[in-house]
């Protein structure tokens, strides 16, 4: 069923095995709404990701699940059990936190062996279990360094080392890349996601950046202002946004607002202020002609033609403002009466495009390719 | 050679990194003295030259400290130790060497019974300190949440010391816990105790002058305490909680260690500053209590200078093995 990809997730029905967020709503004193109605089902092993700009809520969001913060309302279960009352020590969550939060005055190792030292496994065993979790991420060999002699991969190791070894029944990252320079960023979202492959475990990872979501995650959910607003895997909330947010916080996609015109079956056709027409395949949408309506059209879904003129419905006639060229795709920044619109096509055409700016050109557009956004 | 591939992070990035550390060294040794030996050696390892150019650079930084120190500490110091040994004549004293005063005060019983009241005092205020330090410091530093309010409450701490000493030692005496003072008149109104036959009665005694040492000296303790309690991490207390510390394991393991440092200060600061102690002896104590300090200034003003001065260098003594005993404390909790 299309369940996937709706504005708001239900959280299923299956609710026995997994991590369940019920209506989970956390108000600040002083009247600040950081999550507001949160519900979302996690299945073990599985990678999720939750992705927003800054202050909508993620950290937050985690943080309740690691026991750091109390919920105004909505509850926590683990395989069916409410964490909410449980103190953060208790909880079968772990977190590796934003900024990774090592202990200074403790080696490597003893970084790492402290959760077991906190739950009391004995010397030997410690030692022994925590050299294996330091092993896993590549760092037997400094163990007796501190951390401030570390770089920063190496501090996000040590971190994931630290949790690992408490065999949490999920594992809570936020922004645990955030501090990596680019390239490094782009080793360790391979190195994480195959040690999550490889443990089984659930991964509940925050972000900011859509390219690492969209890279890493088995689904992601997209939150805005508290609120979620789509849940769904990478290719859908690349290709499908839900709502007006995702689209533009995803990036690179044309939104096309305007009235709704036609309507023949599941088919509708948009037009907006420019005469710009868009037709959308829409099922089970009750939009009737003469309502709003706004439609995302993605970059790089849309052709350049040269030549003006031609078929009115999902084309429009265009003026480049700007042409972007970012080695292997050209970014044709357009107008249409004011409105931007915004056409990604693949590097080699660029000699075409260069100097242009002030010119006409035409482009266009698959129906399929049209996404009918909800407010 | 057109083929892309991942590029892989170029190895130069590991010697920027260390060259970083080399940097942060100098902040790390300020924050964490329990690492001195992970430090040494990493240095070793890695900055010989940069060390040998710092240090110049460092010494005449300190050099107005150093003259300083110089002139208005150890000026002093070795002239109290040269009058410590020379003899003792109805106007003062006289350059002829003599280990007389020495002598004297080690068959002084006074002495060495006020030597070890005011060490047991010390100790006192020490413990006191720390036991009520701690958690004002760490109420400030880790429970209240805005720099504006921990500024505001740390001034508000602060205000016992916006009135004078002597006006704060006074108070301590009969007002506060005299037998018609403050604190048995509200025992009495409260039915607890009556004027009569009062619970406290401790005005001019030993007990009263220890009270009072704390009261006055409390915020050394603060002071260290809340700037070391400030500068953890608190992620790294949220993190400790998380891998399963409950709150008194994360002391033990987490806070405790990385505000070593302010112990120490603190626990030397008070340990030096109630062990020398003449004033609030004199003001709170009255006539009934004496200490080291007592004794030096009663020899002062009976013109008996190198007696004073001889009582004065032991009384140092004191502190120095004091303080190396404290430190020691210190770095062996480490170890352990
Ligand atoms: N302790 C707090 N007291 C009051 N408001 C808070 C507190 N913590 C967070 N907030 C507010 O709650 C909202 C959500 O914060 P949160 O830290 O969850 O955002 P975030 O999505 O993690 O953002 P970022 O990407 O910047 O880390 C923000 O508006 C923030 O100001
Ligand atoms: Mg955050």
């Amino acid at each position: 069923m299309a369940t996937e990809g709706a504005a708001t997730a239900v959280p299923s029905s299956s609710g026995v095995s997994g991590l369940d967020l019920v209506k989970l709503t956390k108000v600040f004193p002083g009247g600040g709404v950081a999550v507001s109605d949160v519900n979302l089902h996690v299945d073990h092993g599985e990678y999720v990701v939750l992705l927003g700009p800054s202050g909508c809520g993620k950290t937050t969001t985690l943080r309740m699940i690691g026991g750091h913060e109390f919920p105004t309302s909505g509850d926590i279960l683990l395989d069916g059990e409410s964490l909410v009352y449980m103190q953060p020590h208790k909880r079968p969550t772990t977190t590796v936190f934003q900024h990774f939060a090592l202990f200074p005055h403790r080696t490597v190792l003893q970084n790492v062996e402290f959760g077991l030292k906190m739950h009391g496994v004995g010397k030997e065993e410690r030692r022994k279990t925590s050299l294996e979790a330091l092993e896993m991420v590549g760092l037997e060999q400094l163990s007796d360094r501190y951390p401030r002699a570390l770089s920063g991969g190496q501090q996000q190791r040590v971190a994931l080392a630290r949790v690992l070894v408490t065999k949490p029944t999920a594992l809570l990252l936020d922004e645990p890349l955030g501090d990596l320079d680019r390239l490094l960023q782009l080793r360790m979202r391979v190195e994480l996601r195959n040690l999550q492959r490889q443990l089984g475990l659930m991964f509940l990872h925050v972000t900011h950046n859509q390219e690492e979501a969209l890279s890493m995650a088995d689904r992601i959910v997209v939150m805005n202002d508290a609120r979620i607003h789509q849940i769904a895997d990478p290719l859908t909330i690349a290709t499908k946004p839900a709502t007006e947010l995702v689209a533009r916080f995803m990036g690179d996609n044309n939104i096309i607002r305007g009235k709704v015109v036609e309507r023949e079956g599941t088919r509708l056709v948009v037009e907006d202020d420019h005469g710009v027409r868009v037709s959308v395949q829409a099922p089970g949408e009750a939009t009737s002609v003469g309502e709003p309506a706004m439609v995302a059209v993605r970059a790089a879904a849309v052709e350049v033609v040269e030549n003006v003129g031609g078929p009115a419905l999902n084309s429009a006639e265009c003026e480049i403002v700007f042409v972007e060229f970012l080695g292997d795709l050209v970014k044709l920044h357009l107008t249409v009466g004011g409105e931007r619109m915004l056409a990604k096509v693949p590097g080699e055409r660029y000699p075409s495009f260069r100097g242009r700016e002030g010119e006409k050109i035409r482009i266009s557009w698959r129906e399929d390719d049209g996404q009918l956004l909800h407010a | 050679m057109g083929s892309s591939s991942t590029p892989e992070p170029p190895p130069l990035d590991d010697a920027t990194l260390v060259a970083l550390d080399e940097v942060e060294e100098g902040e790390a040794i300020l924050a964490q003295q329990a690492d001195t030996g992970e430090v040494a050696h990493e240095a070793t390892l890695g900055g010989e030259e940069a060390g040998g150019g710092r240090g110049w650079a460092t010494a005449a930084w300190g050099a107005p400290g150093f003259a300083w120190l110089g002139f208005f500490l150890l000026a002093p110091l070795i002239f109290i130790v040269l009058v410590s040994f020379w003899t003792r004549t109805d106007i003062g004293f006289s350059k002829t060497w003599t280990l007389d005063n020495y002598s004297q005060l080690f068959h002084d019983q006074t002495y060495w019974h006020n030597m070890l009241t005011s060490f047991e005092t010390s100790l006192i205020a020490v413990f006191l300190c720390l036991l009520i330090g701690f958690p004002v410091a760490y109420f400030l530093a880790l429970k209240v949440e805005k720099m504006q309010y921990q500024i505001g409450l740390f001034v508000v701490a602060l205000a016992p010391f916006w009135t004078s000493f002597l006006t704060r030692s006074v108070a301590w005496t009969y007002p506060l816990m005299g037998r018609e003072g403050a604190l048995n008149q509200v025992l009495t109104k409260l039915g607890v105790s009556s004027l009569d036959d009062p619970l406290f009665d401790i005005g001019f005694s030993t007990t009263s002058v220890r009270l009072a040492m704390v009261q006055l000296y409390v915020l050394f303790m603060v002071t260290p305490l809340f700037f070391n309690l400030s500068q953890l991490d608190r992620t790294a207390l949220e993190a400790a909680r998380d891998l399963g510390g409950n709150w008194f394991s994360t002391f033990r393991a987490v806070i405790l260690p990385q505000i070593m440092p302010g112990v120490v200060i603190g626990s030397i600061f008070i340990f030096v500053l109630t062990m020398g102690e003449y004033g609030t002896v004199t003001v709170i104590g009255g006539n009934g209590v004496s200490s080291v300090g007592t004794i030096v200034q009663s020899k002062v003003v009976a013109i008996q200078y190198p007696q004073g001065a001889a009582s004065a260098v032991l009384l140092l003594l004191a502190l120095v093995v004091g303080v190396f005993v404290i430190t020691r404390f210190a770095n062996l909790r480490k170890e352990l």
